[in-house]
């Protein structure tokens, strides 16, 4: 990536157009590829079927949603730790005020995702506190805040329907939780690759000081992807809870770790400068397809976490090969 | 510079050192302070007026479950009143924390201690030390390893919850059918004795009759249970009956399968006896019934540890000591008896 001088203030094209990310793709949608003729081949009559494939996607939403988010913050170089933590404590916020109506549970939820995420911004931007440190104080914070709001008992939703539409409602036979992964997937795509501000993420991300140089507002641009990526997860809440029917303060554990996942071996490099929605699109898949299939085959969990640990090595192995 | 930073450490270390050392009971061969702490335990296990000084260790809830657990060991220590100093430890979130913890908790010195150990493995050599220093350790539900390490368990049937769902689907299902186990946290000794206890008992009652088309753990976490059932739902078409672990894993169960639209293919039963459990046993429908393992074990721990740091008996028992297991039945609760047992649900 070259560095631009001063006085030409412009931001260079996306790296990636060379064809890396892309290379990381491609491997991807054979994996998936793969995954889908070893299923049809293993369990023929449940895997393949339109309603699984509808399960699948349906079930990858909640945490595809929060991994485009997770996608931002990664290509600044950043982590997020928190994202389960926020999921949960969203949802029990919007379940505060259940009997407001749904509006206000919506409301309730991202008025959370967007403080939480704000916190962790500022601490990370303006604080100068590293992601990891910031984000890791936030996974216990805003645990210790679910289950304190809602006195660690699961807050039901039962009757908002227009929440628990959104987790179990269809449109033309489609569940509608997909549709909302993939209206947040095309918007991040747009975002990243045909906006000013997604080649100022990556560009932060790839050489924070010649971004600097070149006139980027480096830490806005920090602290934004970090509520970007609160109000991915209050997102994720509201599918998740109409889909439980209920608000449960211990929900989302571990999700930090399948949303890291999903954006690494989908291509975004750890350190930061390079970045593909796509990939994370694909990466949400595999493990969804994954956990799927080992479940549909009722194979034990140790294979299932051997497996996906597995992917993830081979994934980030391929990665370093492009370096 | 480098010499006077390394003086410095050397001497905070010295200095902390010599502090605890200074503290503790056992190093310095300082008979003297030996024999008075001896004197006063003695006496206050004599002693009916003095209070005693309990302390608890429980693992940070993060379900239900533990919540009530938690609860209802202060509940207890408030009943008790002026009889106990009570301490409580209940934000652990790992095996190592607690320990931690209970070291601490040991300093205090305390006349009895009550723990529910994260890992009963893990935590045994702690309990050990409190054993060695003199503090009846009470054990509660996640055993520890080895008996030298605690003076009374008391804890819930495990097994027998699964003996008991397993009849029970036996009788609902007449030997024939197909049923789904969503289990709870893979490894530990909960889980496997409740599979095992349900896997002997449809054994021994339908032999081969009843199948056990699926299991697989959902880490006592509703979403998980959600998203492992729908991906059973897909699998399997013909599904009779679900037995869960647990009542607020459950939840996320009942919801895929009320999601999927086939709550009226099959019925559901949980473990625990959470509220709202016994209150969708009492509305009928899929969730048919649920085996207990009440939370109310901390409190009954409390009270034994009042009883045990004071060497007295159990009241309505011959013998002059606590007994040594206590078990906590695992009760079938289904509509039929949901009334009785509705005060006790957490």
């Amino acid at each position: 990536m070259t560095a631009p001088t001063a006085a030409r203030r412009r931001i260079p094209a996306l790296p990636f157009g060379a064809g890396r990310a892309e290379l990381q793709e491609y491997a991807l949608v054979g994996v998936v590829a793969l995954l889908l003729i070893a299923g049809a081949i293993l369990e023929p009559d449940t895997f393949l079927t339109s309603d699984n494939m509808l399960n699948v996607l349906r079930q990858a939403s909640i945490v595809g949603v929060v991994a485009i988010g997770m996608t931002f913050v990664i290509a600044t170089a950043g982590i997020d730790l928190s994202v389960g933590s926020m999921v949960a404590a969203a949802g029990v916020l919007g379940g505060q005020f259940a009997d407001s109506g749904s509006l206000m549970f919506v409301l309730g939820a991202f008025a959370m995702g967007v403080l939480l995420g704000g916190v962790n911004a500022a601490a990370i931007a303006y604080g100068r506190v590293v992601p990891f440190i910031a984000t890791l104080a936030m996974f216990t914070m805003a645990r210790g805040l679910a289950l304190w709001i809602s006195d660690k008992t699961p807050v039901s939703i039962f009757n908002l329907d227009f929440v628990r539409w959104f987790g179990t409602g269809e449109i033309v036979g489609i569940p509608s939780a997909i549709f909302v992964f993939l209206g947040v997937t095309a918007i991040g795509w747009m975002l990243l690759n045909r906006t000013r501000y997604g080649r100022y993420v990556v560009a932060v991300g790839g050489n924070r000081e010649a971004a600097r140089i070149a006139g980027v507002k480096v830490q806005r641009i920090i602290f934004s992807v970090y509520v970007l990526s609160g109000i991915c997860c209050a997102i994720a809440a509201i599918l998740l809870c109409g889909r439980l029917s209920s608000a449960s303060p211990v929900a989302g554990n571990l999700l930090e770790l399948d949303a890291i996942a999903a954006v690494v071996i989908g291509g975004t490099a750890l350190s930061g400068g390079r970045a593909t929605i796509v990939g994370t699109f694909l990466g949400v898949l595999t493990f969804a397809l994954i956990f799927n299939l080992l479940t549909i085959m009722n194979l034990a969990v140790e294979i299932q976490q051997v497996t996906k640990g597995v992917i993830i090595l081979v994934a980030v192995l391929i990665q370093r090969k492009q370096n | 510079m480098m010499l006077t930073r390394f003086a410095v450490c050397v001497g905070v270390v010295l200095t902390l050192g010599l502090a605890s050392c200074g503290g503790d009971d056992d190093g310095g061969g300082d008979s003297g302070t030996d024999t008075s702490t001896k004197t006063q335990t003695a006496q206050s296990s004599e002693g009916q007026g003095g209070t005693v000084k309990i302390a608890v260790s429980v693992p940070a809830a993060d379900h239900g479950w533990l919540k009530a657990v938690s609860d209802d060991a202060k509940k207890a220590a408030d009943d008790l009143g002026d009889q106990v100093e009570f301490t409580m430890n209940d934000s652990a979130t790992s095996s190592a924390e607690q320990a931690d913890q209970i070291e601490t908790l040991i300093n205090g010195k305390p006349d009895a201690i009550a723990i529910l150990p994260f890992e009963g493995g893990a935590l045994t050599p702690v309990a050990q030390k409190a054993t060695a220093a003199g503090i009846p350790v009470i054990n509660i539900d996640r055993e520890f390893s080895t008996p030298g390490a605690y003076r009374t368990w008391i804890g819930g049937d495990n097994y027998g919850i699964g003996w008991q769902a397993g009849n029970y689907f036996a009788d609902e299902l007449k030997c024939q059918g197909n049923v789904v186990e969503i289990q709870g946290l893979a490894g530990i000794s909960v889980t496997e004795d409740r599979s095992k206890g349900f896997a002997d008992a449809i054994k021994q009652r339908c032999q081969d009759g009843i199948k056990v088309v699926a299991r697989q753990p959902a880490d006592f976490a509703p979403d998980k249970g959600l998203s492992v059932m729908e991906n059973i739902l897909e699998a399997q078409k013909q599904i009779d009956g679900v037995y869960t672990h647990d009542d607020d894993m459950a939840e996320g169960v009942v919801a895929a399968i009320e999601n999927a639209g086939r709550e009226g293919d099959m019925f559901l039963t949980g473990a625990g006896g959470s509220k709202a459990a016994m209150d969708q046993i009492e509305a009928g429908g899929l969730y048919r019934a649920t085996f207990l393992y009440n939370p109310t074990m901390a409190a009954s721990a409390v009270n034994l540890a009042n009883l045990i740091a004071r060497g007295e008996p159990m009241k309505d028992l011959t013998e002059p000591e606590v007994p040594s297991r206590i078990q906590v039945p695992a009760t079938t609760v289904t509509k039929e008896n949901v009334a009785d047992h509705k005060d006790l649900a957490y």
